[in-house]
């Protein structure tokens, strides 16, 4: 796991992102325990309640589940939760890259022909 | 978030020629590291002395680790889980580090010997890495003798450390091992064993703070987790134009020829709807600035 302490994304979103992708590639199963808060901290270099953080994060989006006592384990994955989650991924990175559009001012034209010509690009090398 | 309280402090007062320090209530969450965060004179060592029992003259409840005491009763059950390292040197600068050893063992029932001895060798307290028992401490530079403090804290079997500054005398490296020790600690209680420290190096030792309080003028002004400051407090940015408009919300201005910035609640986010800012979350230093800058300022208003 790769944290950056000076990004502008905070680091509890960066383990949550990390993890989550994990939990989606299939590295942590169904009903797997996530490490331990206090374990993953000590690990990262990073404090408890930032892990802890970054595990909430994880429940309030339904990946994991959290048990008394005994940490969070992973909860049954929907395929289609999967596709929606890496759509809205697609989406903010699309928008972005708008915004950077709009300081370069390039014209909504250019900004499609750019996203066109990389995509053939991308398709040429495959 | 639910969390039991290492230590749960109600009414406490303690007065000083010209000074008070008042808490009507505070807590210490267990499991957690806390930082005590505060301007020189804010009340820090006085607060510590009393949790670690150092200090009895004082008036208030405490309850700390499951066991009550109050006005400055004996807490001698409770000082034998507590861990403690003072601002200073407490050993005596013609004592050897083996009489520090011997009469530590003295003192405390839980010191073992072979983890001070393991733990001198982790902190790199003799530059050889040869374990140097005739070396008298006042041989010893600041730093080392305040890793021979931890060394001396860490042997024991404790379920709480309160450390008045011990990132203060130590070089970045230790700095580090310091945070490291910390979160190893907690680790090793699995959410029983708390920390609780005082630090004016609140960058170094942020990636290991969870609960973090403010300290003014003897009392509490800010305490709270501290990725919840981060969300209460936000950094707010812009350029010169904007400065004057902006200005009554914010905490903390700093301004230059080209813009300025500052610390703003995130309650207050509402009233710069509108102005062209840009937003960042603070770090913990920047929230603590901020909230003791503040708090000067009323502090002096009111004299």
């Amino acid at each position: 796991m790769k944290i950056f302490q000076n990004s502008d994304i905070p680091i509890y979103q960066q383990i949550a992102e990390q993890l989550k992708s994990d939990i989606l590639a299939g590295k942590f199963k169904q009903g797997d325990y996530l490490p331990s808060i206090r374990g993953l901290a000590k690990e990262l270099k990073i404090s408890v309640i930032t892990t802890m953080k970054a595990y909430e994060l994880l429940e309030e989006e339904g990946l994991v589940t959290a048990v008394q006592g005994k940490g969070f384990y992973v909860n049954a994955q929907d395929s289609q939760m999967l596709k929606e989650q890496h759509m809205r991924k697609v989406e903010d990175a699309l928008t972005e890259a708008i915004q950077a559009a709009e300081i370069a001012q390039m014209s909504d034209k250019e900004l499609i022909g750019t996203l066109e010509t990389l995509i053939s690009m991308k398709n040429a090398q495959v | 978030m639910v969390t039991e309280n290492a230590i749960t402090i109600n009414n406490l007062t303690k007065s000083f020629k010209g000074f008070k320090l008042e808490i009507p209530h505070l807590e210490i969450p267990k499991g957690f590291a806390t930082a005590l965060i505060g301007e020189n004179g804010a009340g820090k060592t006085t607060l510590l002395n009393i949790l670690a029992g150092v200090r009895l003259d004082y008036k208030g409840q405490i309850s700390c680790m499951g066991e009550n005491f109050a006005n400055g009763a004996d807490n001698a059950k409770v000082k034998e889980k507590i861990g403690y390292t003072g601002p200073g040197n407490y050993y005596l600068p013609h004592w050897t580090v083996n009489q520090v050893e011997e009469l530590t063992g003295l003192l405390f029932d839980d010191f073992n010997k072979d983890r001070f001895r393991q733990i001198c060798m982790e902190l790199a307290i003799f530059p050889d890495g040869n374990f140097a028992g005739k070396k008298k401490v006042k041989e010893l530079s600041d730093g080392t003798k305040m890793k021979l403090m931890l060394a001396g804290m860490l042997a024991r079997d404790t379920d709480l450390l309160i450390m008045d500054e011990p990132a203060s005398p130590l070089d970045p490296v230790m700095r580090e091992k310091l945070c490291d020790t910390i979160r190893g600690y907690i680790d090793s209680g699995a959410g029983e064993k708390s920390v609780f420290f005082s630090t004016h190096n609140v960058s170094d030792m942020e990636y290991v703070t969870d609960y973090a309080i403010i300290m003014e003028h003897g009392q509490v002004v800010e305490a709270g987790f501290v990725e919840d400051l981060k969300e209460k407090y936000i950094l707010v940015k812009g350029d010169k134009e904007m400065e004057q408009a902006a200005r009554p919300y914010l905490y903390s201005v700093s301004s230059n020829s080209y813009g300025f910035e500052g610390i703003c609640l995130a309650e207050n986010m509402n009233a710069l709807a509108g102005m062209n800012l840009s937003t960042e979350r603070p770090s913990l230093f920047q929230i603590s600035v901020a909230v003791m800058k503040a708090n000067s300022r009323i502090m002096m208003n009111k004299r």
